[in-house]
């Protein structure tokens, strides 16, 4: 079987509606936060193996040069990740839409990437959450790295799962110079347990 | 039967205040104020901040060193947007000063931090307490400090000489290509201590060690857009970036000058000979260029050493 046959059409259907909720709320708090008229993207549901995770981060975003960090949440049995990625263009317009003052330096963009990622991830995965009546608990954020190539944030190696089901969002700030991808990736088992509520839903 | 219930839910009350006082991470609960409502047995033990004490006092007014203008731009979204934030000790290594409490096995003077602030709702559905739990990550920290300081002490050691501390040869011959590439116009220098091996035997290895230490002192006060390095052994090679055959020959020179001065309390003679090659219109490579040098040097050798000499065709 293809590795999409973790989820069906109605499912998919169902996911990309739960995410566009979900984006639409966190759009809305980004766009409080910044004072910025934030551009509605169409999110993309995919399953994804394993191997592909890596070309699927290189396709997310053109840059040579990103910045992202990761945050983990779990709840009701259900786990995944979310990875938030700049690329290196968008700080100085972030740092003045944020009203960040002093020079831009590398600690000042970890700054402004760990704010806008509690805000964004927070969201989003809360705004998913309500849907589906599940309380994720979020971990503690883990910088992948900053100023480096994409290949770079990812390490390769065997960590125990094979297909994963992926959300991806682009944002971007209308006039500026602002573009970010926000990365969700539930795991095989996770993708089971979310089958069942989404089902119970489609009923 | 429900008097029952009242007290078993006192009892889980009980257990679960319990629970709070004695976990291993720091909760604080705070109100719009800023004022603190809650002060966990952690945060005592850390602080030396009683919860009596704590309980009503404004968090800044009890711990001025912290930066308010930073914790209020991670508080603020989670009174407004009802959203969690966090910090973690790569922004900054802690939220609390607290001194490090472990005698034998703490390795930093404090304790590295990560901390998640949540929104409490009341029953208007209004976030108007937050609380913050903060993580002690020391141990974490610390390590990844450790592998980072290591990998570039690795890095180090693979570009430098050690007993210099200028750049090593294959270090040193990666400048050199790329600064060839870059088009720019320059001089470079080859110097080679005359008759070391004797030297060698004459002095003791530590003193020879130290001539070569000096030599290197010497080439670093040139400056870094100037790149030295050791090349090997008792030869030292030097691009002078940007600098005409004639302004590199009073370089050479004085260095030349220098090397020999420092025998002059001995009984034995120290001494180098120096080749300059300018890059020429036609110097079609870097290793042409560098070979050029060679034979600049070759010929001040040939020519009674303690010299130096400029490449001719």
């Amino acid at each position: 079987m293809s590795a999409a046959a973790i989820i069906n059409e109605d499912q998919r259907d169902c996911y990309q509606e739960l995410t566009n909720v979900a984006m639409g709320q966190a759009a809305d708090r980004l766009a409080r936060l910044l004072n910025a008229y934030v551009v509605l993207p169409i999110p993309k549901i995919s399953v994804i193996e394993n191997s592909d995770l890596n070309m699927a981060l290189q396709g997310a975003t053109s840059d040579s040069s990103v910045s992202a960090v990761c945050q983990g949440f779990i709840g009701a049995g259900i786990s995944g990740e979310a990875m938030l990625m700049f690329n290196d263009a968008s700080f100085a317009s972030l740092a003045s839409l944020m009203k960040y003052s002093g020079p831009l330096t590398q600690a000042a963009e970890l700054e402004l990437l760990m704010d806008t990622a509690s805000v964004l991830i927070g969201a989003c995965i809360h705004g998913i959450g309500d849907q589906l009546e599940i309380v994720f608990n979020q971990g503690h954020p883990v910088v992948l790295g900053q100023h480096c190539g994409m290949a770079d944030l990812v390490a390769y190696g065997n960590n125990g799962w094979d297909k994963a089901l992926a959300i991806e969002i682009h944002y971007t700030i209308e006039h500026v110079n602002i573009e970010c991808e926000l990365l969700l990736l539930f795991t095989e088992e996770s993708v089971r347990a979310l089958n069942k509520k989404i089902d119970y839903l489609l009923d | 039967m429900s008097d029952k219930s009242e007290a078993d839910t006192i009892k889980d009350i009980h257990w679960l205040m319990d629970i709070l006082q004695n976990i291993d991470v720091g909760l604080v609960v705070l109100d719009r104020n800023y004022e603190v409502q809650l002060w966990n047995a952690f945060m005592e033990g850390h602080s030396g901040v009683s919860p009596q004490l704590a309980k009503g006092k404004n968090l800044f007014s009890l711990f001025p060193d912290l930066d308010e203008a930073w914790f209020k731009q991670k508080a603020e979204p989670v009174f407004q947007l009802k959203t969690r934030t966090f910090t973690i000790w790569e922004q900054r290594p802690y939220l609390f000063h607290f001194r490090n409490s472990r005698p034998i096995t703490g390795r930093s003077k404090f304790m590295y931090q990560n901390t998640s602030i949540i929104p409490l709702e009341s029953v208007t559905r209004q976030a108007d307490h937050l609380c913050v739990i903060i993580y002690d990550v020391t141990d974490t920290a610390v390590g990844k400090l450790d592998i980072s300081r290591a990998n570039q002490t690795l890095s180090e050691i693979q570009v430098r000489d050690s007993l210099t501390g200028l750049m090593n040869k294959s270090a040193w011959l990666t400048v050199l290509e790329s600064y060839y590439a870059s088009q720019k116009q320059g001089c470079l220098l080859l110097l080679d201590m005359d008759h070391f091996r004797d030297l060698n035997h004459a002095l003791s290895h530590q003193q020879c060690d130290e001539i070569l230490r000096r030599i290197g002192a010497g080439l670093k006060t040139l400056g870094d857009e100037q790149h030295a390095a050791r090349f090997g052994g008792e030869i030292f090679s030097v691009i002078l970036a940007e600098k005409e055959a004639e302004e590199a020959m009073q370089i050479a020179e004085k260095l030349r000058r220098s090397v020999f001065s420092l025998g002059k309390n001995s009984q034995h003679t120290i001494s180098a000979s120096i080749g300059v090659a300018e890059r020429l219109a036609d110097t079609p490579s870097a290793s042409e260029w560098l070979s050029n040098a060679d034979k600049a040097l070759y010929h001040a050798k040939e020519s009674g050493r303690n010299r130096t000499s400029l490449f001719k065709r």
